[in-house]
């Protein structure tokens, strides 16, 4: 479903990502793992077209990020995307966070439109603050509202950048399980995370990456108990309190 | 040194208040002209088009490194100038204040603008939306909101500089006292009426801005 | 149009040239003087408006909002022609005859009192931006209030508030034009005394624009020395 081919991207003489190649097949939960600064949330950003790339190309659907007649706005309608802020829309209710996207670009009306937001709250299990703004809720809330305000637009592809590094430690597991869900309903999903258990619960693959470069990719079996680089094991170690 | 003598302002009170007038006037001429020329130079200066970035940046860096004093005598010297006739003081002074505050009106807005943080740029683009409705229902709303107290302290400038219009014989506040005053020499009186009263309209108005502010902080 | 032939050969033909040099001078004296005072009196006042005693800091709050909310002009002409009133008449007469350029020193008076509520708002916001820890911190270590504020608080709020300093003496320097109008023969005030012997005000104004140009650009060169001077990683850096 996304192919990604020697994609390359630099800034001056700092290169963000080096020749990162990677198929993540329809319905696999790819889980992409690495220190700071090792370009897991560039790559994820180049996905959906929302950062430009020097070298290299990458095919969603058949459909080249590198083609001047690509239509990246409607490629983005098919991607939903999780931000490590949230980013919630601060001047407006959680109803209308989640529905103008709906409403504005693929013209669905607004009954419509407020009747999938409520389903979509009641599955991220917060129907009740629909009415209400994101100064009000807590940090754990807003990222299950931003979960649900991609889901809106029906993608096939659900891309989650670092989706509970800004949480307080009580409330990553609430937004955990609703990815877990997501996970286990058939969703594509690409996500940038250091929780490793999420990844040992529904991950199909699981990539290192450092500097730039893929270090070491495998199953979650595979990856956790035998990891080939002595740096992948390294990691692993300083991460996995056990 | 005599004795207070209120009277003088009792005297001259309709006088004075027509030139208190006269300062609303040119203030609303300053601040809606400066604000409307202030969005067009504003959102120029964050345009990637060279050909718009670089004349709005000279607009704005060239009139905020010259005083407000001098760029009214220009314009008094120029604007019938380029009229063709002359156009009278009070035209020339808005003329002046217009372009002049129209250049620091631009940064704040642009300052605005620039303040909605990428991610919220990222965030809606995320979902489909295109630059134009990006701007629409998400930057510009936002960064609006964030503006107001600072328009409103620049509108408090606006209000403030009027006075410079006296050089160029503007029959505002400032100058209706002083003709006043050189008639009738009282001029502690005057110009602590005066004083007095420009105090009461820029402190409620900057304490207005500063309950604005704290409320925007509420919201977010 | 109206017709008009631009005689620019005024700007420095005699005498016109030696008054702007005069001028220019005035203008840099009037800056400077102003600027160190309002530095000084700014500094105190806007560390008075985040001490801890409240005496201390209503007046400081007052002073701040007095001079804030009267326009420049208003203030000048009221320390010309309205304070020396409230002089007695031989304190009066002295000011007028004994001190040469008494306008000038009246004009510093005004200004620098001005400018330094303005600084002391600009110090006020530096210091409150100072995570309360750092009191905390030096407190700690047995620091009196007093040491707390002259050895940690004050030079890390000075490197916070340079570039708004920054932008204040340059408006500093914009508004010594104002003096023109209670007869201190600065820049703008020889541009147009030029103007009313010659007739030719676009060339005249013109001129004393390039001066406060010029004086901008000097001025942003300085405060930009001082800034990598003072850097300190991870506060400003060099740049």
């Amino acid at each position: 479903m996304i192919e990604i081919q020697n994609v390359s991207k630099w800034f001056g003489s700092f290169r963000v990502l080096e020749n990162v190649s990677e198929t993540i097949e329809k319905g696999q939960v790819v889980v992409i793992c690495g220190p700071s600064g090792a370009g897991k949330s560039m790559l994820c950003k180049c996905l959906n077209g929302l950062e430009p790339f020097q070298e290299g190309d990458i095919i969603v659907d058949g459909i080249s990020l590198n083609d001047p007649s690509t239509n990246l706005i409607k490629l983005r309608q098919k991607m939903g995307m999780v931000f490590q802020r949230f980013e919630l829309y601060p001047h407006m209710k959680i109803l209308q966070n989640i529905t103008i996207a709906p409403i504005k670009v693929l013209k669905v009306s607004q009954e419509a439109a407020e009747k999938k937001a409520l389903e979509l709250l009641e599955r991220v299990g917060i129907p009740e603050q629909a009415q209400k703004f994101p100064g009000n809720l807590s940090g754990g809330q807003q990222q299950r509202v931003a979960i649900a305000r991609a889901l809106a637009m029906e993608p096939e592809i659900m891309l989650f950048d670092e989706p509970t590094s800004a949480l307080d430690p009580e409330m990553i597991k609430e937004v955990l399980d609703v990815m877990i869900d997501l996970a286990k309903s058939g969703m594509t999903m690409v996500v940038v995370t250091h929780e490793m258990g999420f990844a040992r619960e529904v991950a199909d693959e699981i990539i290192f990456m450092e500097r730039g470069k893929i270090i070491e990719r495998g199953t979650d079996v595979s990856f956790f108990k035998n990891p080939k680089s002595e740096r992948t094991k390294e990691f692993l170690d300083k991460i996995l309190l056990v | 040194m005599g004795t207070f003598d209120w009277k003088v302002i009792y005297d001259n009170f309709p006088f004075l208040m027509q030139g208190l007038l006269t300062t609303f006037e040119l203030a609303v001429i300053g601040i809606t002209g400066g604000m409307l020329l202030g969005i067009i130079v504003g959102m120029a200066r964050l345009s990637s088009n060279k050909l718009i970035y670089y004349p709005a940046t000279l607009f704005v860096n060239f009139f905020r490194s010259l005083p407000l004093l001098l760029v009214i005598f220009w314009f008094y010297f120029l604007v019938p100038l380029l009229a063709g006739r002359p156009m009278g003081d009070f035209f020339s002074a808005s003329v002046a204040f217009v372009i002049f505050e129209a250049s620091y009106f631009a940064e704040i807005i642009r300052a605005g603008i620039q303040s909605i943080s990428k991610e919220q740029m990222q965030a809606a683009y995320s979902t489909g939306f295109t630059y134009g409705q990006t701007m629409r229902y998400i930057i510009i709303p936002q960064a609006l909101r964030n503006m107001v107290p600072s328009l409103l302290t620049q509108a408090v400038v606006v209000f403030q500089d009027t006075s410079l219009a006296y050089v160029i014989g503007v029959k505002e506040f400032l100058r209706s006292a002083s003709i006043v005053d050189a008639r009738e020499m009282r001029s502690l009186e005057l110009y602590a009426f005066i004083g007095v009263v420009y105090f009461i309209f820029c402190y409620s108005m900057s304490k207005l801005s500063k309950r604005l502010e704290a409320k925007k902080g509420i919201a977010k | 149009m109206l017709s008009y032939d631009f005689k620019w050969s005024i700007l420095w033909a005699d005498p016109y040239g030696s008054w702007m040099l005069e001028g220019i001078w005035v203008t840099i004296k009037l800056g400077l003087i102003c600027w160190f005072i309002a530095l000084f009196l700014g500094t105190l006042i806007g560390t008075l408006r985040v001490t801890p005693w409240k005496p201390f800091r209503l007046f400081a709050t007052g002073y701040t909002e007095v001079f804030r909310d009267i326009p420049l002009l208003v203030q000048l002409f009221f320390w010309y022609f309205a304070a020396p009133r409230i002089l007695p008449h031989s304190w009066e007469m002295y000011l007028y005859r004994e001190i040469p350029n008494s306008e000038f020193w009246i004009v510093v008076v005004g200004l620098s009192l001005y400018t330094s509520s303005r600084v002391a708002e600009h110090i006020r916001a530096g210091m409150q931006s100072i995570p309360d820890d750092q009191y905390n911190a030096a407190l700690s270590t047995g620091f009196t209030q007093f040491q707390t504020y002259w050895y940690v608080i004050i030079p890390y709020a000075i490197r916070l508030v340079i570039p708004p300093l920054t932008t204040e003496c340059l408006t500093v320097f914009k508004n010594t034009s104002l003096a023109m109008t209670v007869a201190v023969l600065e820049t703008t005030f020889m541009s147009q005394q030029i103007e009313a012997y010659t007739f030719h005000g676009i060339e005249a104004t013109t001129g004393a624009c390039i001066v406060y140009m010029i004086i901008t650009l000097v001025v942003v060169m300085i405060m930009g020395l001082v800034e990598n001077r003072l850097a300190v990683p991870g506060l400003i850096t060099r740049r």
